[in-house]
């Protein structure tokens, strides 16, 4: 029979007996064997194995001085030799969560070890950890404890044998964000049917795809106060570009974005523009970039002195099919250079 | 209505002296039809190939595809509004050949925006089982443009060749016995839920075309719906019949992956169709289509979902849409707005991201969209073999020969990214 496996677990101030909210300040402690929840571990795993030890950590302690707590466990469990560290389960506790996946990222990276933890779905750790370990989704509260280990458990059981891992739904995990490709036995009209018969009728049913709230709102700043001293840029995601597309910019899933200088020009010539965008039908922006690029206007208000000067260069990407990674960061260097040319307001225009 | 399909299996195709079919064989006189199409003085010269499976040959730059029928009885027009008199779609007999299909080629090499401009039929390889159409007996045909025609005048003369050479062929089985019959007998959408009571009432909202590229002043001249340029389409209901007997057709700028033999054998219909009675009752279909502006979009969706709730009464409702981003927006207002007022929704969506990553798959975030079934539009390029034989127009679309080894995004092989429910490639997340 091959060797026991070595297991730590890790638990916070309350599930490891030490004491509530007042203790969540204590440092990581190791005990011998199992604590608390530990025990069904133990029972869960039989002659497989051995919870050889628990570390103990309030959740106040672990989330405010993350690099040295987990610089403190690490040294904790070295000597253990461990094989599987099993975090929580932290059911809906937001602080305990949030350590049980560092805690977990942490050993994997650091020392290789394979390492599961288990939340509920909501628990702001599984948003900040999902994508680094296996989190096993759980019920809100300890209700959950007995379906949350035994799918832990499995897990860690796969993973330390190098077993497939199933999909999320088979395992129980809460999906890390990749998107693979499969062959169902039936056709997606024959799912769709399904799916609906179910939905309507109040049964379970599971949909392929989640919608993610990953666009955040973006609140308006207040009004510039003194308009006709203010500085004034055009920003466009519509792709109008120098002829010859000279910085590249991607027709779609854009990773660039150009600054080209309109000083001393009065209007935009179609001739010397071209279009770098597939997502709309940009005839009329080429029959006149001013449309997308309102430079005609904005001259016209620039002498009337309704504001104080025309940046002396517009800045523009492409805003089609790029992803959130992409635009946040071409959104946040172009924000960076019209601050740096003392910017005060801006015109986007979008397509 | 009362549809009734005589199938007719064809397992071979050959060119003959005479059109007929003999034995599940469809014998074709190429000199015929090449002079039937070439009345069409909007192509320079027409040329008539064959293909078939299994054959080392690859199509290059398919504009439709389009299953051979011809109408026995009923009205009699075929496709009608667009290659026939006006007359409604859905009753009385209607000849097929099935496993044959007639496919058309671009010769432009400059289709509009987001055609996927090199669609692909391979005969053999891995195309085959993504794409379907590498299974079936194929007539390519080979028309290039006259001088002088502008682009939209020549795809509609395209149109027109497809489902010409679909009517034509199919007419050669008068007096064939038929394999099979199957009959789409569907009362009128207001009384089909007699005792069915207990069933669910489902519909349909079908995405038929979009404006995306279209706000110009010109849009193109695309006559797909009993031929009316749908661009001005309010959201109307057909009956599921009218669809498969030749209502409506593929649109090419924004036909978006669903090919008129798709629409003639549509899988959701055919799916709601084949479970009437059994476990859901089916409502109906509303046409829609995307919309390119905001006041546009928002009567377009306030009626499709008011039609689905008030007038077909459906207790819940599939929602399909074409390719490209913008689609997506009336898609999701639809079912953010069905799902408001009591109206159960479950939305077909393929998938947009480049990385591969989940979160950047979709381009909205309603939280009562909970119910989405994937399409197959997936992000994992295909490498399809050598092969002998180029059937096609332009060859010039890629930096090798058309004819070598090549990998491609899925969405170029005709039928692969199928929108309205074919494919059974779906992705997972993990």
């Amino acid at each position: 029979m091959a060797q026991k496996l070595r297991i730590i677990h890790y638990v916070n101030q309350y599930f490891g007996g030490i004491g509530g909210e007042e203790k969540a300040s204590i440092k990581p402690q190791i005990r011998d064997s199992y604590v608390g929840p530990g025990r069904s571990i133990q029972d869960a795993l039989k002659e497989q194995g051995d919870v050889v030890a628990t570390i103990i950590c309030g959740d106040n302690y672990i989330t405010e001085n993350t690099d040295m707590a987990i610089d403190e466990i690490i040294r904790l469990i070295t000597p253990c030799l461990p094989d599987i560290i099993i975090a929580g389960p932290a059911f809906n506790a937001g602080r305990y969560g949030v350590a049980c996946g560092a805690v977990c990222k942490s050993v994997q990276e650091k020392m290789g070890i394979i390492a599961v933890t288990g939340m509920f779905e909501k628990n702001p750790g599984a948003d900040l950890y999902h994508k680094d370990i296996y989190i096993v989704k759980t019920l809100d509260s300890v209700r959950g404890m007995a379906d949350a280990i035994s799918k832990m458990l499995n897990l860690a059981l796969k993973l330390t044998t190098k077993q497939e891992i199933g999909n999320p739904v088979q395992e129980g995990y809460i999906p890390q964000g990749i998107i693979k490709v499969e062959v169902s036995d039936k056709t997606a009209a024959q799912r769709a049917v399904d799916m609906l018969v179910n939905k309507i009728q109040g049964k379970t049913f599971e949909t392929e795809f989640h919608v993610f709230m990953e666009f955040e709102r973006v609140n308006p700043p207040s009004a510039i106060k003194n308009l006709p001293s203010a500085k004034i840029a055009l920003v466009t995601d519509g792709g109008l570009v120098p002829k010859g597309n000279p910085d590249r910019i991607q027709l779609n899933n854009a990773t660039r974005w150009g600054e080209y200088s309109i000083k001393n020009i009065e209007s935009l010539n179609p001739e010397n523009c071209d279009v770098t965008h597939s997502g709309y039908d940009n005839t009329a922006v080429k029959n006149d970039p001013h449309r997308l690029v309102p430079l005609d206007v904005m001259r016209d208000l620039e002498k009337k002195n309704v504001f104080g000067s025309l940046n002396d260069s517009y800045f523009v990407t492409t805003g089609v099919g790029t992803t959130l990674e992409n635009a946040r960061r071409l959104g946040r260097e172009i924000a960076k250079k019209l601050k740096a040319e003392g910017v005060n307001g801006v015109i986007l225009t979008s397509t | 209505m009362n549809l009734e399909l005589e199938i007719i299996n064809i397992k071979d195709v050959q060119f003959a002296e005479k059109t007929a079919i003999s034995d599940g064989v469809l014998l074709i006189n190429r000199r015929e039809l090449q002079e039937l199409l070439q009345q069409d003085k909007r192509f320079s010269s027409v040329d008539i190939e064959l293909a078939h499976p299994g054959e080392s040959c690859r199509i290059v730059r398919v504009f439709d595809v389009v299953e051979p029928r011809a109408k026995v009885t009923g009205t009699g027009q075929n496709f009608p509004g667009v290659l026939s008199r006006m007359a409604i779609a859905g009753e009385g007999r209607t000849k097929v050949l099935r496993g044959a299909s007639v496919i058309t080629i671009d010769h432009t090499g400059t289709a509009p925006p987001n055609s996927a401009q090199a669609r692909i039929i391979d005969m053999v390889g891995p195309g085959v089982s993504l794409g379907f159409y590498g299974q079936l007996q194929n007539i390519v045909l080979l028309c290039p443009p006259a001088s002088g025609i502008i682009p939209s005048d020549y795809w509609h003369a395209l149109r027109l060749a497809g489902l010409k050479t679909a009517v034509y062929l199919a007419e050669a089985a008068q007096g064939i016995q038929a394999d099979s019959v199957e009959a789409y007998n569907l009362e009128s959408l207001a009384a089909n839920s007699k005792d069915m009571e207990q069933l669910p009432r489902i519909a349909y909202i079908y995405q038929c075309y979009g404006l995306q590229h279209l706000s110009g002043d010109k849009p193109l001249h695309e006559p797909i719906f009993y031929g009316d340029n749908t661009y001005k389409l309010m959201p109307t209901i057909v009956h599921p019949n009218e669809l498969l007997d030749g209502a409506l057709v593929r649109g090419y700028a924004y036909g978006g992956s669903a090919e008129t033999y798709d629409i003639q054998n549509h899988p959701i219909v055919l799916e709601l169709y084949n479970r009437h009675g059994k476990d859901v009752c089916f409502a109906g279909v509303v046409l829609t289509v995307g919309q390119s502006t905001e006041p546009e979009r928002e009567r377009s969706v306030a009626i499709a979902a008011k039609l689905v709730k008030h007038v077909l009464a459906a207790d819940g409702v599939i929602i399909t849409r074409l390719g490209g981003g913008a689609t997506y927006v009336d898609l999701a207002q639809t079912a953010e707005l069905c799902e408001k007022i009591g109206v159960k929704t479950v939305a077909c969506i393929s998938i947009m991201a480049n990385d591969r990553g989940t979160k950047n798959s979709l381009i909205f975030n309603s939280q009562s969209i909970n119910a989405i079934v994937s399409m197959a539009d997936f992000p994992v390029p295909v490498t399809l073999p050598h092969v002998d034989r180029l059937l096609g127009g332009p060859l010039n679309i890629f930096e090798k020969s058309a004819g070598d080894e090549i990998t491609v995004p899925p969405r170029m092989i005709e039928g692969a990214s199928n929108v309205i429910g074919a494919s059974k490639i779906r992705v997972r997340e993990f």
